[in-house]
């Protein structure tokens, strides 16, 4: 269903009009953006504006909630997730998502590597060992375990545990991987790390990265959305929202003079 | 008036606290205490029949003398035959509800039925357990019967731990799952589960000892007042330890001469029960590692 | 290498791309002086567009970085004395451009006598020198290179002191060359702004590598020669 070949496609994803309701809060209120592939988004704005629940909109994490309605289109590589006949598995194989919380599985590290492949049905034993060196390596952590995979993930440090997790996300080769505040339980040169790591994945994937956290934003990013309030305020390059942006809510936030 | 002068206007707190936490070191002590009578009691009078003899042979003369094999064996046959069907429907009932089962009516009303379930005196369980099993089903006084009775009765408990086990899971474990393409049962077998299995399985070892010391559940459905010999078919009487004890020290042809068997007999029991609570603590510890390591 | 580090590397490669023509606008000049050559100073005047190109385009890299990257120590006293340096190369290039349109004016060759006794060619030459020893400075982050350059600034400053003499005596000898005399006392002031605008980049050096501020040490120098 998913064509991953298609990178030179110019946006991954694309939203029209979207509208999310949790009961009677209305979360999100008429959402249009355009990423594009192979870039970093970065979503900014205050807690609770919405920043992470349009996230979990892209890999239908939201459908886990009761209560949630979800109004509008969204398009990921050309398929809208939300109308056509969609196996959510798949759509999360397609899209890989990164936690604010470093989650391993209390399994090996090569199994948490493997795990993706695993459920989703690979059982060669050669593909999967090079599979699981290959995102190691892409989460450059490879030189770190490679001499304890079979060691429990927990036994790594924070930092550390973070990138098993992005290679985890890697090993299924998604085309697009969320990342929900991906640095923030971390401590700086962790943090670094993992900035340094997102640049480079950019090349192989499109990135869109949650973060309270601005100046991580203007690190990292190529195109920055600033949520306020369930809208979508502003949307720009990150070069030009953070030296001159056009809204004055935008600017407010960004030189933390708010409220 | 400063911190350090040793003068201090509230007294009465400090001396307020140093009371309570005398009744409290108190009133610890005592339970302690006599739990270690009750046990030292037990084990004063029953060492002295404990034997090699006293555990393997047939009871003899009015159970009077010769050993318990019959009834240890009996116990041990109704305690995995009771979890070989509380285990699967248990941790099952217990997965649906934690895992499946959307937060509403339907579930509160589920909850309210298994805790009133764990209230039900175990004797109705034992009535109960008659009216179906022994009459309705046709087992007849059985180990099939008896089983299922002693599984019903632990059910509750083996539901209440799964789902507890399991609601103490983070979700970030799921949702970290979930979010790599397994499906709810994937997940749920493969990261969940394993994590749980530790305290599921605490859960039910307990829960033998449980079982293993009920009397009323076995009255009507499988103990055998005198049966000195082992069980060919799970559509057999057996006698069990705790209805033993009991027959002995109530009931017995001559009560007097066998009091000393119904300590040693008593001893036995607690020292399964003890094994038993042993058994589970390492088994969650070695659990609780392989589970990290594997 | 991080991306701080990279997006410093992009600016340092535009300053030096920028210090290439600011160098060639500074020596071209001399060339273009000595013989007359007025296509060599179109070329230099040419030049001056693109330098200014170079000063928006590493403002505004800079300011790109102070936003998206928050400098802090080392790399926001690089950034901040680069904004300085590229101010000053670009006020540099700017006067070796004036220098180059005063050239150009000129019909004759000038009169080696003049260019001889106003020691003009001395003071290009240590101009020059300068150029090259304060950019070495920058790359070296050589603080000693940098602290002497501010001293040799006063060569500069005394051979213009002394040409107002020495050109007098000249337009007495000479009447119907004034106008190529007056020409050359207005490089000659110009050559001393470079010499000037030289030393506020050394002392940019300075700051950056030390953190130290050396300029406005000699106040009542310095203020003599502000324009």
């Amino acid at each position: 269903m998913y064509n991953t070949d298609s990178k030179e496609k110019e946006y991954s994803i694309q939203t029209k009009d979207v509208h999310l309701h949790y009961g009677d809060f209305h979360a999100l209120k008429g959402i249009n953006i355009a990423m594009r592939k192979n870039q970093v988004t970065a979503f900014i704005g205050p807690s609770g504006c919405g920043k992470s629940t349009f996230l979990r909109c892209f890999n239908r994490m939201n459908d886990l909630i009761d209560n949630v309605r979800i109004e509008g289109d969204i398009f990921i590589d050309d398929v809208d997730i939300y109308k056509t006949n969609i196996q959510v598995d798949d759509l999360r194989k397609h899209v890989g998502m990164v936690f604010q919380k470093p989650n391993p599985f209390p399994k090996s590290i090569f199994e948490n590597v493997a795990y993706g492949l695993r459920v989703n049905g690979t059982s060669d034993k050669n593909f999967v060992q090079e599979r699981v060196e290959r995102s190691l390596r892409q989460a450059a952590l490879w030189d770190e375990v490679k001499d304890k995979l079979k060691k429990s993930a927990f036994e790594l440090s924070g930092g550390q545990q973070q990138r098993l997790c992005i290679a985890r996300a890697l090993a299924i080769e998604p085309s697009v991987v969320l990342m929900d505040e991906p640095a923030s339980a971390l401590d700086p040169i962790s943090t670094a790390k993992i900035e340094e790591l997102i640049y480079e994945l950019k090349k192989d994937y499109t990135i869109v990265i949650v973060t309270h956290n601005m100046q991580q934003a203007g690190r990292v990013s190529d195109s920055t959305a600033f949520f306020y309030l369930g809208e979508l305020v502003e949307f720009a390059k990150t070069k030009t929202l953070f030296t001159s942006p056009r809204d004055q809510r935008t600017q407010n936030y960004i030189t933390g003079r708010f409220g | 008036m400063s911190f350090h002068d040793g003068k201090s206007i509230n007294k009465s707190k400090r001396l307020a606290q140093n009371a309570a936490f005398v009744i409290f070191r108190g009133l610890s002590f005592a339970v302690v205490a006599i739990l270690v009578i009750i046990l030292a009691f037990i084990i004063f009078r029953g060492i002295s029949v404990i034997s090699w003899e006293f555990l393997t042979e047939m009871p003899r003369d009015g159970m009077t003398a010769g050993g318990i094999f019959p009834a240890i064996v009996g116990t041990f046959c109704l305690v995995v035959g009771s979890m070989l069907f509380a285990f699967p429907v248990g941790v099952m009932s217990g997965i649906y509800m934690n895992e499946y089962l959307k937060d509403g009516w339907f579930k509160r009303f589920i909850k309210l039925m298994t805790n009133n379930l764990a209230g039900v005196p175990s004797i109705v369980f034992g009535l109960f357990g008659m009216a179906l099993f022994v009459n309705r089903f046709g087992f007849g006084d059985s180990i099939l019967a008896g089983s299922l009775t002693l599984g019903l009765l632990a059910l509750p408990v083996v539901i209440r731990t799964t789902e507890e086990s399991l609601k103490a899971i983070d979700d970030s474990f799921r949702v970290g799952s979930l979010a790599l393409g397994a499906t709810k049962w994937q997940t749920t077998s493969r990261v969940i589960l394993p994590i749980a299995f530790p305290n599921i399985i605490t859960g039910l070892i307990l829960s033998v000892g449980r079982v293993s010391g009920e009397t009323a559940p076995i009255l009507f459905t499988v103990a055998a007042y005198f049966l000195p010999r082992l069980p060919n078919s799970i559509f057999d009487q057996v006698m069990a330890l705790p209805y033993h004890l009991y027959v002995i020290s109530t009931s017995g042809t001559n009560i007097e001469a066998s009091r000393a068997m119904a300590y040693g007999t008593a001893f036995i029991l607690i020292l399964i029960i003890l094994i038993v609570n042993l058994l589970a603590n390492w088994l969650r510890k070695y659990f609780a590692k392989r589970v990290k390591m594997n | 290498m991080n991306q701080l580090e990279k997006e410093l590397l992009r600016i340092k490669e535009k300053v030096n791309e920028m210090w290439d023509l600011v160098t060639f606008q500074v020596n071209g000049g001399k060339a273009a002086l000595v013989h007359a050559d007025k296509e060599l100073a179109r070329k230099i005047i040419k030049r001056g567009k693109k330098v200014n190109d170079y000063d928006v385009k590493i403002d505004r890299m800079c300011e790109n970085l102070f936003a998206l990257f928050n400098p802090v120590a080392v790399d926001l006293r690089w950034v901040l004395a680069v904004l300085k340096i590229n101010a000053n190369l670009e006020r540099i290039g700017d006067t070796a451009e004036g220098i180059a349109r005063l050239v150009k004016e000129v019909d004759t060759a000038f009169d080696a006598e003049l260019l001889q006794i106003t020691q003009v060619l001395e003071m290009y030459d240590a101009a020059e020198a300068m150029l090259t020893d304060v950019r070495t400075a920058l790359a070296e982050e050589n603080t000693e290179l940098a602290k002497a350059l501010i001293k040799r600034d006063k060569v500069l400053d005394k051979i213009n002191a002394k040409a107002d003499k020495a050109l007098v005596s000249y337009m007495q000898a000479h009447p119907e060359n004034i106008a190529q005399a007056l020409k050359v006392s207005n490089i000659i002031r110009k050559l001393e702004r470079i010499g000037d605008q030289i030393t506020n980049i050394a002392e940019e050096v300075v700051f950056y590598v030390d953190a130290k501020v050396v300029k406005h040490r000699q106040k009542g120098k310095r203020d003599k020669n502000k324009d």
